[in-house]
């Protein structure tokens, strides 16, 4: 999996390609958490090109949905692929995320 | 039928992704089926391998795949201690997010994936049996 930050005044987009499982999860998990720690911007998680998820990527973004919780903000996802989609309405985690269809519907709101 | 034995190692995922992506290819499942079929094998290995051996040895788990008709028949052997992941309590979907628990979620998504499961444990093996119809 690769992970691309982008850092702009107002938003800090991480895009993942490829896969997240328990193999690449822990990369994910120091890289957002890292990143939590050290903004005060919104997090966007862009995952357009990402192609695979299992449960363990799914615990990553509870993690991170947490943390940011802490400091009252939320976390954003956009570009995810309808297989996608469904593992997180499976998990119940659509509620508990922003989630948004592209990019442009991001900007469009924020 | 295919047949794949990896050794329990988180990184042979890799292996078992490559192998679902030809048997896919083979049996011209759809991309959204072959997806389906990686992540309930992903979670079920990755439990296994994470959960069930209390040794540091190299053990194998052997992964059958039957495709009939329209239907998957799938096999899943261990030699870890026992383990049957339908007698795992079920997640609660419904917590807020300080609620929300991490674990667990793996099975759960494992069922609402298949259509049917049943375990056995012989001969000190864990042996699971799946059931995916096509859609």
């Amino acid at each position: 999996m690769e992970i691309i930050i982008d850092k702009t005044e107002t938003l800090t987009e991480i895009k993942l390609a490829g896969r997240l499982d328990s193999n690449t999860s822990q990369k994910l998990e120091t890289e957002l958490i890292d990143l939590i720690n050290s903004s005060s911007e919104n997090i966007l998680v862009n995952l357009d090109e990402l192609n695979y998820i299992s449960s363990s990527g799914l615990r990553v973004f509870l993690l991170a949905a947490k943390s940011l919780d802490a400091k009252g903000m939320r976390l954003k996802l956009c570009g995810m692929k309808n297989y996608i989609k469904e593992v997180f309405d499976i998990a119940g985690f659509s509620s508990i995320f922003d989630i948004y269809e592209s990019k442009q519907k991001v900007n469009s709101e924020v | 039928m295919a047949k794949l034995s990896i050794e329990n190692k988180i990184e042979n995922l890799n292996k078992l992704a490559e192998f679902i992506e030809n048997f896919g290819e083979e049996h011209e499942l759809s991309p959204k089926n072959i997806f389906e079929l990686n992540l309930i094998l992903d979670e079920l290995i990755t439990n296994i391998i994470s959960y069930a051996y209390e040794d540091d040895s190299d053990h194998i788990i052997e992964l059958d795949i039957n495709k009939e008709k329209d239907e998957l028949k799938i096999q899943l052997i261990d030699d870890g201690k026992e383990f049957n992941p339908l007698e795992k309590e079920e997640v609660k979907l419904d917590e807020d997010l300080d609620e929300r628990k991490i674990g667990g979620l793996g099975i759960h998504i494992v069922k609402e994936k298949t259509d049917e499961i049943k375990y056995k444990r012989e001969s000190n093996k864990n042996i699971l049996m799946l059931k995916k119809k096509l859609k």
